[in-house]
């Protein structure tokens, strides 16, 4: 099977005070429906995006982004 | 849906019935023989009119519905969905671009669409052109609708 890209972003939004999308989306500089798409995998970020998220939650970007 | 989303359907549906709309009354008129110079400008005319009209009014009117949303620059899936959309259209645009320039240089192979159309062959190069515009602009809105509802 191949390998895609999937992330903890939903789980992390939980674990930061049930931080919601529109809050996170403001704080990288995307629209909701980006962050949206990104949690349902519809969408990969690009790596300035992937990594802006990692350092919003403060954890490597490893522990938001996996690719299995 | 996302306002992007909705502002291109909406963009979508009216293209689709503006032009419709126009080359179905094109169609007519050129079936019983009374199509001439001034009708088809008139309907150009009238196309340019009710875009302008249709676009604005109901991009207002989204707006207003949908205002969080609708000050946000488009964000880098944004970006991307809109080139994605454009390189389909161009493709489109590029294959029109090749038939009105076959039709120019071999009129022979196109003489069907010129007797029908009973207009100056410059008419039928230029319906030759909106509709291959069209068809790319149809082409691009489909593409972005497309890949803003499943995702890439």
């Amino acid at each position: 099977m191949a390998k895609r890209i999937v992330n903890n972003i939903r789980r992390l939004r939980f674990d930061h005070d049930e931080l919601t999308q529109k809050m996170l989306a403001d704080a990288v500089g995307v629209s909701r429906q980006t962050i949206v798409a990104i949690e349902k995998d519809k969408y990969s970020p690009s790596l300035e995006v992937a990594f802006k998220i990692a350092d919003f939650f403060n954890v490597p970007i490893d522990s938001v982004f996996q690719y299995k | 849906m996302s306002y992007k989303e909705r502002s291109i359907w909406v963009s979508l549906a009216i293209t689709v019935y503006i032009w419709v709309n126009y080359f179905s009354q094109i169609y007519i008129s050129a079936a019983d023989g009374s199509l001439t110079v001034e009708i088809v400008k008139g309907l150009l005319l009238e196309v340019i009119i009710m875009t302008l009209t249709l676009e604005i009014a109901l991009q207002i009117v989204l707006a207003i519905i949908d205002n969080k949303d609708a000050n946000y620059a488009d964000d880098e899936r944004d970006k991307l969905i809109t080139l994605l959309g454009s390189k389909y259209a161009y493709y489109v645009l590029s294959f029109t671009a090749v038939t009105a320039v076959i039709h120019l240089l071999f009129p022979v192979l196109t003489s069907s669409l010129s007797s029908n159309l009973n207009l100056p062959n410059e008419y039928a190069v230029i319906h030759i052109i909106i509709f291959g515009a069209l068809v790319a602009e149809v082409t691009k809105f489909a593409v972005q609708a497309f890949y803003y509802r499943k995702g890439f």
